[in-house]
């Protein structure tokens, strides 16, 4: 699945463009539409067999594969550093395994000349200034050296990730939620100007401020090619740094094991020129392209609109994420699933059978008023 | 009081059979301190012996179980997005196989051995508190086993081990899942306190005359330093826990933000204990390997004082480093910064240990038996977990790693390096000491080798994981970010080392039944335990002896002669009380017998325990249930007819 | 091999109270305890800390200081009482020690009274805030440990009166009057943080 993407593109090249594009195409929309929806018919949960076997991914299975999401190894990993913050940690990291290596080389490589070896008196007893100069110099100083090292390198690297020098970008406030992650965009005056989910902007070479905060469980911010993670705890607010070198596409993960879901608690980060990224906030900003349409109707038949806003029209729920752009969103479900037309017909028909457990019910509208649901999230670019 | 003899007046020794009066005392003293039979029998036990011996058959029994879960945890993580455990089911295995791993299997058999062990190697016949050593196996056993079946009646926690609130708290965890690891996590802890206390002061307390701190086996320091950390951790755990219990049943607020609680607050009295735990179980495997690396050089240990030192600076350092696992918290770094210096400074005193051994090894030829066997790959994969400890001490790289496979790997490195191969080390050191055969020798050689094989497959993978960033605790995967492969890897891994622990299965069976008769001392090891007949006598010695250097056995051997205590009753439970430093005589215990009562007292307890789930009167009911039953236990047996023989209240222990 | 007598126990004291393993256990237990009161002091403090604004949150009245005082007064009275019966029971006077381990119950439970005044007339209730809770909580568990110290001095006091103990066989009155001690004496920086400390400070 991942070697389409890897041979002509690198990892951090945009991954998720190409299914993306498929989206708009009729014939392969049908088809998806299908698709999903026989899956989901085979994943529903079969009510006969105890709770405790029923396979609970089966059907998420079905909708990864048919759509592979990125495709793209390398793309969540600390050795991949995209910024200079992940730079300095995996720099540290590479440096302390060298010199864990040394230490397990010449500790094991000792052991086996004390196994080996034969001198010292007819019992082969090594004299005391031996044996005491082997616990010294290795039981004592190497581990000292070691120390004064390793928390010195901390305390500089730390210093410099976790502190806010450099061009001043956004600030974000990220809410944890049990599964998904909200995104407000601030102003100066610490007023909301834009809400989205799941998927977050950052301006190239300026650095992001983002504020952490929970409303439910304890959920861990990590996106390890940008920075190290900090935790989301309820009742106070975390500061993080985001600074990405390059422009790209990376995903994150929570890294707090926050119920039944938290392994598929994803996020997406795209990193822009400063430029692209201005023109995608004000987008963001702006009330929907589209406020009047036959699936808004079914929206708010539906009760959709009861937990997701689309500003600039009556749906205004604020329990779920915000949809106004969710069409200029590359995933579904929190970087769970590629944002194509079939997967999201198969989210709403067949939630739980993708992501067990999420707050959001499954909804089966007659035929015709899915696809005017579809059609609408569709336009909400 | 201790004489050096001026001419050593050569006495029989009671276990010389050719002496029938000899003969007849043993046959007494035998019968005074036997077990009763029969089923009933059985809850009456309080031998330390026996109970050491159930702690530990019931510990492996459950790391049996545990470890079934974690190859289940494997299957379903074989590939991406696979279906052999669902989500639910997943984070339910995954707790208990934490929480079990931990707390049932971990520290009781670390108990186990030390109850078995260490009154042996000091020399007495019994441990101080008989009835409360039974009082705690039971407890154990009754709360481990309603922990384990939470799990098939689909009633297990699912927050993790470590179980972090708000997660666990009332509003994010329906269900009994929750309450069942919050009482039965107390409960369990009080049989850790207790054995804590027992251990203490029988290390203290009833070391044979001679047998002065600085003569004490390596393998008892390590468990007094243990006992010590058990009852200085312990507490900081049951009190977190009940806040948690109180949260839920009673609707306290300790950890509820809108009613000025802290989600913290339990994160910091969890690793107030947590950590501490982790060395509670390395400590006394530290102590195992020091035990076996002296009888294998036969030499012995170079550094007694520096290994006692580190023993008690790795106790001391640990209760100050539980920040490290929060350094993702949000803390100030100047706090996160003291913490990372505390936490590598560890590497010290167990640098210090290590190098104590390669000296004590050097030039030694050491004899490659199985359980030496077992201590060089405890070397090779403690010595990896170490550094990778050092490692995730350092906060920016802890904050990349941190909650990632790469702290699964570290961990496993260091709990199974450090804690599960020398307990298997331990094992095949002293089967012939419990069970009076040897174990097989190539088997156990065999199954080291598939083990160590295994466990690297499988748990060295998981470095690279966590670096691919893949976070724990997740019960599956998306296919596209590349992890497939070495989770393969792993799980293919995690099946050779389950054989490995298969093989010394099948070897413990082979053995009991057809291994080769083991005698007295075996290895030629120079501790007290060699010193009776294995498995050990009801009495444990036919007669207490005294001791004028660390390594008794072989100075007696090298003298040809030893010296023994005199004047102990055949006819009741006695053991020798010494002084708390030099160990000088200071008076003789009466042990009391086997009795019911601890067994009652267990049950009424754990019914109180398991009734908090379903309301908090029970906490009334249970205060007055176990102290009638304690009563019982401790009341004095028609004392009034019976002046001077049977002074229970005097043995009540 | 030769085997030689090192030492003859039959001389050595089969009682002996004060060097008694037992002892020693009571005072593991004790130190388990005291842990357990740092550690609920150290969470009092820690939820004080992170409490923006008065502590006790604002609305909220300190304990009555009171009852806690009569307490305070009453708990070490007692263990003046178990130290003289403790006396008498050394001399091998049976009454003296029936007298005084009964009159250190009977202070107890008027001190149990006098705690269960304050107790009521606590301001805040244990679900209407963090400090209701561990307020709550510190002061219930002392209560509890009150209680079964009461319960156990009373069995020794019921074997008292019926003659058991004598100055070889008094391990059961050392103990408890040891466990009794920290009962008294731990309260004392529970009072000081929970009740004086609000007062004062």
């Amino acid at each position: 699945m991942s070697s389409n993407c890897e041979s002509d593109k690198g990892p951090a090249d945009n991954c998720i463009t190409p299914h993306m594009t498929d989206k708009t195409t009729p014939h392969q929309t049908v088809v998806h539409g299908s698709r999903a929806r026989a899956a989901s018919a085979r994943c529903d949960r079969d009510a006969s067999r105890p709770l405790f076997w029923q396979p609970g991914v089966s059907c998420l299975r079905v909708l990864v594969l048919a759509f592979p999401l990125a495709g793209c190894e390398g793309m969540q990993s600390v050795m991949d550093p995209v910024s200079r913050d992940a730079y300095l940690m995996a720099q540290l990291g590479w440096w302390m395994f060298a010199a864990a290596i040394f230490v397990f080389i010449v500790t094991i490589g000792l052991l086996g000349v004390a196994i080996m070896i034969r001198h010292g008196d007819k019992k082969g007893v090594p004299s005391f200034r031996f044996s005491t100069g082997l616990v010294v110099a290795g039981g004592v100083l190497a581990p000292l050296t070691a120390i004064i090292a390793v928390v010195i390198s901390g305390v500089l690297i730390s210093d410099e990730t976790e502190g806010d020098p450099g061009l001043a970008g956004p600030v974000i406030e990220v809410t944890g939620r049990q599964w998904w992650w909200e995104f407000r965009y601030l102003n100066d005056n610490g007023e909301t100007v834009a809400v989205t989910a799941n998927e977050m902007h950052l301006p190239v070479g300026r650095r992001a401020r983002i504020k952490l905060i929970s409303d439910d469980v304890i959920h861990s911010f990590w996106v390890p090619n940008m920075q190290g993670k900090t935790d989301l705890i309820p009742g106070q607010t975390n500061i993080l740094y985001a600074e990405p070198a390059q422009a790209g596409r990376w995903r994150g993960q929570c890294a707090e094991f926050c119920g039944l879901q938290h392994a598929l608690m994803g996020l997406l980060i795209v990193a822009e020129p400063t430029d692209a990224y201005d023109a995608w906030l004000d987008h963001q900003a702006r009330p929907a392209v589209v406020t009047d349409h036959p699936g808004l109707d079914v929206f708010v038949e539906q009760n959709c609109s009861i937990c997701h806003t689309v500003r600039g029209t009556r749906a205004n729920g604020t329990r779920g994420p915000d949809l106004t752009h969710v069409a200029s969103r590359a995933t579904l479900a929190a970087a769970t699933l590629p944002n194509t037309r079939g997967n999201m017909g198969g989210w709403i028909t067949s939630t739980h059978s993708v992501k067990p457990g999420v707050a959001m019910p499954a909804t089966a509208p007659p035929p015709d008023d899915l696809m005017a649901l579809l059609d609408f999230l569709d336009a909400l670019e | 009081m201790s004489r050096v003899p001026e001419n050593p007046e050569a006495t029989t020794s009671i276990r010389d059979e050719s002496d029938p009066q000899m003969r007849a005392r043993l046959a007494e003293l035998e019968k005074t301190w036997q077990s009763p039979r029969g089923f009933i029998g059985w809850f009456t036990h309080v031998n330390h012996t026996s109970i050491g011996k159930r702690f530990l058959i019931t510990a492996m029994v459950f790391f049996l179980l545990s470890g079934l879960l974690a190859l289940a945890m494997r299957l379903q993580l074989l590939s991406p997005l696979n279906d052999v455990l669902d989500a639910q089911t997943y984070n339910q295995v995954m707790t208990v196989h934490g929480t079990a791993m931990m707390f049932l299997f971990a520290i009781p058999a670390m108990e186990g051995i030390a109850i078995y062990l260490a009154p042996l190697m000091v020399g007495a016949r019994d441990m101080a508190f008989p009835r409360l050593n039974a009082f705690g196996y039971y407890v154990y056993l009754i709360g481990g086993t309603v922990f384990f079946l939470s799990l098939p009646f689909g009633l297990a926690p699912d927050a993790g081990w470590f179980n972090y609130v708000p997660l666990s708290g009332p509003e994010h965890s329906a269900g009994y899942g929750i309450d069942v690891w919050t009482t039965m996590i107390t409960f369990i802890e009080v049989s850790a306190l207790t054995a804590a206390v027992e251990l203490i002061v029988t290390i203290l307390k009833l070391r044979v005359p001679g047998m002065s701190l600085n003569r004490m086996p390596i393998f008892v320091w390590a468990v007094l330093v243990m006992s010590f950390m058990i009852l200085f951790a312990m507490p900081s755990v049951i009190v977190a826990s009940s806040f948690l219990m109180m949260d839920r049943l009673v609707d306290t607020a300790f950890f509820d933000v809108t009613l000025g609680g802290s989600p913290l607050l339990w994160q910091h009295l969890f690793w107030f204990f947590g950590h501490p735990e982790v060395y509670i179980i390395l400590v006394p495997a530290l102590g195992i390997v020091t035990s076996i690396v002296i009888t294998f050089t036969q030499r012995p240990l170079f550094g007694y004082t520096a290994v006692v030192l580190a023993l008690v600076g790795v106790g001391m350092i640990s209760f100050g480093l539980w920040v490290h696992h929060m350094y993702t918290t949000g803390l100030p770094l100047m706090g996160r910064s003291f913490f990372m210096a505390a936490s590598t400074m560890i590497a010290i005193p167990s640098g210090v240990q290590i190098y104590c051994w390669i000296a004590t090894i050097w030039g030694s030829r050491p004899r490659y038996a199985s359980p030496m066997i077992w201590v060089l790959g405890f070397f090779a994969i403690f010595i990896a977990g170490g550094l990778t400890g050092v490692m995730v001490a350092s906060v920016p790289f802890d904050r990349q790693v941190h909650d990632t496979y790469f702290v699964v790997a570290h961990f496993h490195y260091v709990l199974i390096g450090g804690a599960v191969f020398p307990l298997m080390a331990g094992l095949h050191y002293w089967f012939p000491k419990i069970t009076g055969r040897m174990i097989g020798e190539q088997l156990g050689k065999w199954s080291c080798a598939v083990t160590f094989v295994g466990f690297n497959l499988t748990f060295f993978p998981m470095h690279q994981l966590g670096l691919e960033g893949m976070p724990r605790r997740v019960y599956t995967y998306l296919p596209d970010l590349g992890w497939g492969d070495l989770n393969l890897l792993a799980t293919g891994g995690s099946f050779v080392m389950a054989a490995g622990f298969g093989m010394i299965l099948v070897n413990i069976i082979v053995s009991l039944r057809s291994g080769e008769v083991a005698g007295d001392n075996p290895w030629n090891a120079s501790t007290l335990e060699w010193a009776t007949a294995s498995p050990p006598l009801n009495c444990n010695f036919a007669e207490q002896v005294s001791v004028k250097t660390a390594n008794p056995l072989w100075d007696w051997h090298e003298q040809n002669q030893r010296a023994m205590v005199s004047g102990l009753s055949t006819t009741q439970r006695e053991t020798i009380v010494t002084t708390l430093l030099d160990a000088l005589p200071q008076s003789v215990m009466i042990l009391p017998g086997p009795t019911i009562w601890p067994f009652v007292s267990a049950v009424v307890a754990s019914i109180c325990f398991l009734g908090l789930i379903f309301s908090p009167w029970f906490f009334v009911v249970g205060v007055f249930g176990t102290f009638a039953t304690f009563v019982m236990w401790f009341i004095p047996p028609r004392y009034t007819t019976d002046p001077n023989a049977d002074l229970p209240e005097e043995a009540k222990s | 091999m030769k085997t030689w007598i090192d030492i003859d126990a039959s001389e050595l004291p089969r009682l002996a109270p004060r060097t008694h393993p037992l002892w020693w256990g009571i005072l593991s237990a004790v130190a388990i305890e005291a842990a357990v009161v740092a550690n609920l002091l150290a969470s009092y403090f820690y939820l004080m800390a992170q409490t923006e604004g008065p502590w006790p949150p604002a609305g909220t009245e300190a304990p009555p200081i009171l009852w806690p005082t009569v307490f305070l007064v009453l708990l070490p009275l007692s263990s003046v009482t178990m130290w003289w019966a403790g006396r008498g029971s050394d001399r091998g006077d049976k009454r003296q020690l029936a007298i005084g381990v009964t009159a250190s119950v009977g202070l107890a439970l008027l001190a149990l009274v006098a705690r269960s005044f304050q107790i009521a007339s606590f301001d805040v209730k244990w679900s209407d805030s963090a400090y209701g809770s561990i307020l709550w909580t510190i002061t219930g568990f002392h209560f509890t440990h009150v209680v079964s110290a009461i319960l156990g001095t009373a069995v020794v006091a019921v074997y008292a009166w019926r003659g058991y103990f004598n100055p070889a066989r008094q391990l059961g009155v050392i103990v408890d009057t040891l466990y009794w001690y920290f009962v008294a004496g731990i309260f004392v920086p529970i009072y000081l943080v929970l009740i004086l400390a609000p007062r004062i400070l």
